[in-house]
């Protein structure tokens, strides 16, 4: 066991490797009040990758409904419970409570529950389930009395993963170019392990290969400089895939940085369980809070007050309408004269977008014409 | 066979000798892995071995031997608890080939296939070579001294007994699927080759044997845990029958491999033995194990 650097709960904790920062860390920021779970990232990842024999039940990249929807079924509740009550500390800095190495059992590598395959059966179990039934004379106020929201998931390719750290052979491995982590399939022999100890459930047993699979970031895109199939096909555009760097070598002009490092929106999910995941979440503003705490740390409500004075930062709104704008991945970016544009990383301009589309006011009456107009045809 | 008393003493020496075992890894000195515990002899036979099922008429000549085994203690994940605590083995040469028959009580026959279930499996370990005289790690080898392992699994032996890979629709048969890449179900669509399909099947596209049909045993070249790889030719065979509660296989190997191990007749061999509880989640790491290595004589 080292003791190595989680910036996420602020604290050393250990972990079974040294720690190992890539050059570049493969990250999605994700906006949960925009997705309306079109599941057609799920379908873009599904039939890119996952259309084969013992594939089947797969989902990379799933899309479930909070707070009843999970896949496979109840992963975050087996885990927590796995954990039992945990803390972070009373500022809300540091969390204090035991990740999923610290509380493995003698025997084991990590905290895990094992799901079978009934778990994996129902994809959308729970989903557009609200938290409640609406009483008579409820009306609507913030957070929401009854709510539920959306949450896209990808592998996180995790700082410190569960997988890599479970696998008795070796067989994963995080490419120090990327952080990008994969399991080799040519090494794998299918026991499971990194099934077992990935809390988020985004290791997958092939039945008809007999090895595991995963979420591979869409590397042959990245490759090319290209955000991945469930990013360039989000028609909500809510997603946006960079690369994030560790808060002291945070740089204002990266999309990612930005929305996580400087503005304070975008946050990991369940990171009291220590891997560092590398998928962030702007949290929905209508959920309730202590649900939302549980999920994505203590810093919701600032996270929260951030996106609700969005409208007074052009900058942050810049980066907002840029994210679903291009299919390439934008390492740097710069909002000027009411236009953000996005560069690569040599810097050359990828895209140019209005912040504002320019609103045209037609008037219910043309007089030129001395006809009344209609929206309907 | 040994008297009760010996056996119970013998079983206390183990426990001992396992403790410092799981407290200094594998920096403990070779020279313990020679002290070998436990016996087992092989009775000689005219038997053509290949073929020999556990039921066969041949095994009657040889003493029922047993060897005692305890949860994998050296490497994470490890088992809490030792599922497999004795083995029965019966062991049959011919001068050219040798016979190992092994029974353990698996109350839930298990052959993997879907999701979370694993296969019930048992494995015999022998040193490639000895160094000074001495065998190396018992626990999968050490760099540069490997080890030679033939794993037979109830998984490989379906394979075997299908004489193909199990489809889909063998592991889960009320499955539907609308159409896999390349292989419609109009036989009148463009219906791609057998390559083209297996880029679909990653394991098989990368070449992993794991994704292929298997014969009942693999063989397997270690040096140490999480470093072994499969032996590039397969020269053991398998017969194997779960009846009552109990497996009994039969694995038989030639006394003088290609490329891996040997064993003599009258000279000093070694062997370790592994046995999986797969409905009980046993797989890789998670077994159990013959703490050091058995002394084998092969009775001329």
């Amino acid at each position: 066991m080292s003791d190595v650097k989680n910036w996420q709960i602020n604290r050393e904790m250990q972990y079974p490797y040294e720690e190992s920062r890539p050059q570049k860390q493969w990250s999605i920021v994700f906006d949960l009040n925009k997705c309306i779970a079109c599941q057609t990232c799920s379908l873009a990842c599904k039939t890119t990758w996952t259309s084969g024999k013992g594939q089947e039940y797969m989902f990379w990249n799933n899309v479930e409904t909070k707070p009843w929807g999970s896949y496979p079924m109840a992963w975050d509740l087996n885990i927590l419970e796995k954990l039992g009550r945990q803390d972070w500390a009373k500022n809300g800095e540091t969390y204090e409570g035991k990740t999923i190495f610290e509380a493995a059992e003698p025997e084991e590598v990590a905290a895990h529950f094992f799901p079978t395959d009934e778990d994996w059966m129902y994809p959308n179990i729970g989903e557009d389930d609200c938290t409640g039934n609406l009483e008579g004379g409820a009306h609507l106020n913030m957070p929401h009395k009854h709510w539920f929201f959306y949450l896209p998931r990808t592998c996180a390719h995790c700082t410190y993963p569960a997988c890599l750290a479970s696998c008795p052979r070796k067989a994963i491995y995080k490419r120090p170019e990327d952080g990008i982590v994969l399991i080799d399939q040519s090494r794998c022999k299918g026991y499971g392990e990194c099934v077992r100890a990935c809390p988020y459930k985004k290791s997958m047993y092939n039945p008809h290969t007999r090895v595991s699979e995963k979420c591979i970031g869409c590397y042959p895109a990245v490759e090319e400089g290209k955000q991945p199939m469930c990013v360039q096909n989000c028609i909500g555009k809510i997603r946006i895939m960079g690369f994030i760097s560790p808060p002291w070598k945070a740089r204002m002009d990266n999309p990612v940085d930005f929305l996580v490092h400087k503005k304070k929106l975008a946050l990991p999910y369940y990171p009291q369980l220590g891997l560092e995941p590398n998928i962030y979440y702007i949290p929905p503003i209508h959920a309730d809070l202590e649900y939302l705490t549980q999920m994505f740390g203590p810093r919701v409500q600032e996270s929260i007050d951030n996106y609700k004075t969005l409208k007074d930062d052009p900058v942050a709104q810049g980066l907002l309408v840029l994210m679903g704008s291009t299919d390439r991945i934008i390492h740097s970016f710069k909002v000027a004269n009411g236009k953000a544009t996005g560069y690569d990383e040599k810097g050359q301009e990828i895209v140019t977008v209005p912040v504002t589309e320019p609103l045209i006011v037609r008037e219910a009456f043309d007089s030129e014409l001395g006809a009344a107009r209609h929206n309907t045809p | 066979m040994k008297s009760k008393k010996t056996k119970k003493a013998r079983n206390t020496i183990l426990t001992l000798l396992a403790m410092p075992l799981m407290a200094t890894g594998l920096s403990i000195g070779s020279a313990v892995y020679g002290q070998a515990g436990q016996g087992l002899s092989a009775e000689k036979t005219s038997h053509n071995l290949f073929h020999l099922k556990p039921s066969d008429g041949a095994w009657k000549k040889a003493p029922m031997q047993s060897v005692d085994l305890m949860a994998q203690p050296m490497a994470l994940p490890r088992p809490k608890l030792t599922l497999t605590e004795k083995m029965a083995v019966q062991v049959l040469h011919n001068g050219k080939s040798i016979a190992f028959r092994l029974s353990w009580k698996d109350p839930e026959k298990s052959a993997a296939g879907r999701l979370g279930l694993f296969s019930d499996a048992v494995a015999l370990e022998f040193p490639v070579k000895l160094t000074d005289g001495q065998p190396p790690s018992p626990f999968m080898g050490e760099p540069d001294k490997p080890v030679h392992i033939f794993h037979w699994r109830a998984q490989y032996q379906k394979d075997k007994e299908m004489g193909r890979h199990p489809t889909m629709v063998d592991l889960y048969p009320n499955m539907s699927v609308d159409a896999y890449p390349m292989e419609f179900k109009d036989e009148a669509a463009p219906q791609g080759s057998e390559s083209q399909r297996r880029m679909f099947a990653p394991g098989q596209a990368a070449g992993n044997p794991q994704s292929y049909v298997k014969t009942g045993v693999d063989e397997i070249f270690a040096e140490g845990f999480g470093s072994s790889s499969l032996a590039p030719e397969i020269e053991a065979e398998s017969e194997a029958e779960w009846k009552n509660g109990e497996w009994s296989v039969v694995i038989t190997r030639p006394l003088k491999t290609s490329l891996g191990s040997e064993l003599k007749v009258g000279g000093k061999n070694f062997v370790c033995f592994a046995v999986w509880q797969g409905g009980k989640r046993e797989v890789g790491s998670r077994k159990s194990v013959t703490l050091m290595w058995v002394e084998l004589n092969l009775k001329a």
